[in-house]
């Protein structure tokens, strides 16, 4: 202020420039780092920490690493020779394929890759700014991806309901892809293109919902028909493994918890007594109880309480294990949401003579949603690490594939750490973009005016 | 008009009376209750029909057989071929206890310490602090605990070369030694001393809080209180002639007798338990710290409060009613995930109970009823504590 005033005064000396020590690289490193004496040492001490930190481990896993060798003996030598430690990443490379896709066979891995690139060729438009109505996207993929999964992942003989279902899977995705397309080129939907282009925009109505009806359902008999001969051939559960079983399971783990979740938390919230007592209890056993011991249960008990001559084979189990126990969590946060939203709400859609299916899925669940989002992708991320425990019964994820299945190949027996290095690795970009994406989306539908 | 709806509402019969929330209430939990029932019954029978078609035995009577194997840490006296299921449930649970509890201490101690560096006003510091979270809470527990596992511990040196820490113990490949106490006669006394002067301390602020309400004078309770806990059983103590020996880890052959023996499976577990949950501590104490509205601590300085006792009685009091309740559905993960000790061997409850008891003995059904009858009675009872604590620290708006 007062020096604005001098110089419009007396016309003295121009504005002096702030002190060097305060703005710029200095001023940064002055507040940031060396502020006091204790600030300084601390910076001297963490910088000193992180150098011998990451000189060790770019020593151990880049400079003196070991690409190529037969087995661990020679990774070994080599290092008695060089009098260094390096990683020995021969064994983790040979061993690589297994990590990602288990003990799939070789030349039929290329049905994994392919139905994933089909899921996020699926899910891709959602994240598309112009393209409408992604809700369709998310959920044809919930409903009808699971089948064209399982057909592709399993393989072999398909049932009637499989076939349909699958065949269904193909002309939704097809749809979806084109729709996308088409809503990016024009900003118009499929459907109203096709009307345009077939010139049917006069006729009533009815007729025209009938026209594109009947144009779906020749596209499905189509896909039926091509497809009903082909088969690929079958590849049991338990030649399924590493990453992908990981993926699978969680995958399938969130998709069924989240509706689970959100009955069980409306559950919860009932004014009816028996259903809020039913929900409370089941939601609080299984929260309170560690997942091992579920899937213990799943392993010896589901035996038991199917009736004879029905069985689920190990992997069946320990889906439904996850399932129904994250669905309990899930529902702790769907409760969560739900409370964050201000009674008013409420009393607003009950004023507007909204019946209770209408108020939850119209009012209170989309603004609830955006509170729990966060808490979703958390879970998600939990459940995935989680994930891993399915090795202690003996399934053959990441981990499992990782502990037993290289250190007990004869070649690499004993090698553990590199291993373990790259599962923690995988499972770290993998959560640590998912945590970051969360943060993301958090910030951008954040309405708090701050 | 309301006798025309009246008069509806009689003649309507069936059809209208599920118009009625009342009715319509009771009809969903009659239908929902009926559900559950049935599915309940339907496992039941399955369960019982199965049971019987595979010949299974079933009932607790297998808690008085004896069991025939060993483990390799335990709390309480237990020989194998001796000791019973009974006792093994027992033992595993001691197990899971002693290694969550000093674990939940550890990982609170380096929760905190990482929080409280995360909030530092040290660039590199709290990057640094934030690199150590990010790490740890993206990589699955089991992948961390297997690492200390084989990673670590299996790597120490063999007993012959073991590795020598302060106070006599030792770190070698078979786990830490360490010497055992052997208390002497009189030591009892000491521990009584122990206690009075816990209570003494105790009266003592008490007393110093009353003084300062009504005089407003402190009293360094702090420094006397430590000195009082120091002094009276170290008096005690040194009159009764020093009643306590040390027994110390001796070389026998290939391994070490006497001492105390923690495995490395143990080690293992408590390092990995209180590592991997500290990360999540810390994130609790950041976000309870600066949840304390700036305006406390501008408040607090303008009083004239001096920094130090701003954070004591001003910030960490508020921040600790954000802090708490996270805090401790933490440490309950802590319990249950210590039953990742299957993983390793450490013979926790679901190692020692769920796995080997059950594949000795067949009895499924009880013993995972058993087991979660542990891990339920242990989170219902950590959550009573919480509800306790929650109506203490409310906020009581008028």
């Amino acid at each position: 202020m007062s020096t604005v005033d001098t110089a419009k005064l007396g016309g003295g000396a121009p504005d002096r420039p702030p002190p060097i020590a305060t703005v710029g690289v200095i001023g940064w490193l002055r507040t940031n780092l060396f502020g006091s004496v204790v600030d300084s040492i601390l910076t001297i001490v963490s910088m000193v920490i992180i150098y011998y930190a990451f000189s060790a481990l770019l020593d151990w896993a880049v400079f003196n690493a070991i690409w190529e060798a037969e087995n661990r003996r020679e990774c070994l030598n080599i290092n008695k020779e060089t009098g260094t430690s390096g990683a020995c990443w021969a064994g983790v490379i040979i061993w690589f394929n297994a990590i990602i896709y288990g003990r799939y066979p070789y030349e039929e891995q290329w049905r994994i890759n392919f139905a994933f690139i089909v899921l996020v060729l699926w899910l891709a438009p959602m994240w598309m700014p112009r393209v409408k109505e992604k809700l369709v996207y998310g959920l044809s993929a919930v409903v009808f991806y699971p089948f064209l999964g399982a057909a592709l992942f399993a393989g072999g003989e398909r049932g009637l309901f499989l076939q349909i279902m699958m065949s269904a899977a193909i002309v939704f995705f097809v749809y979806n892809c084109v729709n996308a397309l088409v809503g990016l080129l024009s900003g118009n939907d499929l459907p109203d293109t096709l009307r345009e282009k077939l010139g049917i925009q006069g006729k009533s109505d009815k007729a025209q919902r009938n026209i594109l009806l009947a144009i779906a359902a020749v596209a499905f008999a189509v896909v039926f028909a091509l497809t009903f001969t082909w088969t690929v051939p079958n590849v049991t559960w338990t030649k399924w493994g590493g990453l992908f079983l990981t993926l699978v399971i969680s995958g399938i783990g969130i998709t069924a918890a989240l509706p689970g979740g959100i009955v069980l938390a409306l559950g919860r919230r009932s004014q009816l007594p028996v259903i809020r007592v039913i929900s409370v209890t089941f939601i609080e056993v299984f929260r309170s109880v560690p997942l091992i011991t579920i899937l213990f249960m799943a392993t010896t008990m589901f035996p038991l309480f199917l009736p004879e001559g029905f069985t689920l084979n190990k992997l069946l189990q320990v889906i439904v294990a996850v399932c129904l126990f994250n669905a309990c969590y899930m529902a702790e946060v769907v409760r969560a949401g739900l409370q964050a939203i201000p009674k008013g709400q409420y009393e607003a859609a009950d004023a507007m003579g909204l019946g209770y299916w209408k108020m939850m899925g119209l009012v209170i669940m989309p603004q609830a949603l955006k509170y729990m989002i966060p808490n979703i992708v958390g879970n998600f991320i939990g459940l995935l690490k989680d994930t891993t425990l399915v090795s202690i019964i003996g399934l053959f994820d990441v981990l499992n594939i990782i502990q037993s299945a290289i250190s007990r190949d004869v070649p690499w027996r004993g090698l553990h750490k590199e291993p373990l290095f790259v599962g923690a690795l995988i499972f770290f970009i993998i959560c640590f973009a998912m945590s970051k994406y969360s943060q993301h989306l958090e910030r951008k539908l954040s309405t708090d005016h701050r | 008009m309301a006798t025309m709806e009246n008069a509806r509402g009689k003649s309507g019969g069936l059809g209208h009376m599920l118009y009625d929330e009342r009715v319509r209430n009771v009809l969903y939990q009659l239908i929902t209750f009926c559900t559950v029932g049935f599915l309940a019954y339907y496992l039941f029978t399955n369960t019982a029909h199965n049971i019987e078609a595979r010949g299974m035995s079933s009932g607790f009577g297998f808690i008085t057989q004896t069991a025939g194997f060993d483990t390799d840490f335990k709390l309480i006296e237990y020989t194998a071929g001796q000791g019973t299921y009974g006792r093994i449930y027992i033992v595993g649970m001691l197990n899971t206890l002693f290694v969550s509890v000093l674990a939940i201490v550890f990982t609170t101690i380096i929760g905190f310490f990482f929080g409280i560096l995360r909030l530092s006003n040290n660039w590199i510091v709290s990057k640094l602090a934030a690199g150590y979270v990010e790490v740890l809470r993206n990589t699955p527990l089991l992948m961390q605990i297997i690492y200390w596992y084989l990673g670590v511990f299996a790597l120490l040196p063999r007993p012959k070369q073991s590795a020598e820490l302060i106070g006599g113990s030792l770190l070698n490949n078979r786990g830490l030694y360490m010497p055992s106490p052997i208390y002497g006669d009189l030591f009892w006394l000491t521990a009584i001393a122990i206690v009075a002067a816990i209570v003494a301390v105790v009266m003592i602020r008490r007393w110093a809080h009353k003084r300062q309400d009504l005089t407003g004078q402190i009293f360094p309770v702090f420094w006397v209180g430590l000195a009082v806990l120091i002094a009276l059983p170290g008096v005690v103590f040194l009159i009764t002639g020093s009643p306590l020996s040390w027994e110390y880890p001796e070389l026998k052959g290939f391994n070490y007798q006497g001492g105390v023996r923690l495995p490395p499976a143990f080690l293992a577990m408590l390092v990995a338990l209180s590592i991997y949950h500290s990360c999540y501590i810390a994130e609790m104490v950041r976000a309870g710290i600066q949840a304390v509205h700036k305006g406390q601590t501008e408040a607090s300085h303008s009083l004239g409060v001096r920094p130090g006792r701003t954070l004591q009685l001003v910030i960490i009091p508020q921040a600790m009613r954000a802090i708490v309740p996270p805090m401790i559905s933490t440490w309950m993960n802590v319990v249950k995930n210590s039953s990742l000790a299957v993983a390793i061997g450490y013979p926790d409850i679901v190692s020692v109970f769920m796995q080997t008891s059950l594949n000795q003995s067949g009895y499924a059904i009880e013993i995972v009823g058993m087991t979660m009858l542990f891990y339920m009675v242990v989170s219902l009872s950590i959550s009573a504590c919480m509800n306790i604590y929650n109506k203490r620290v409310q906020l009581k708006e008028r």
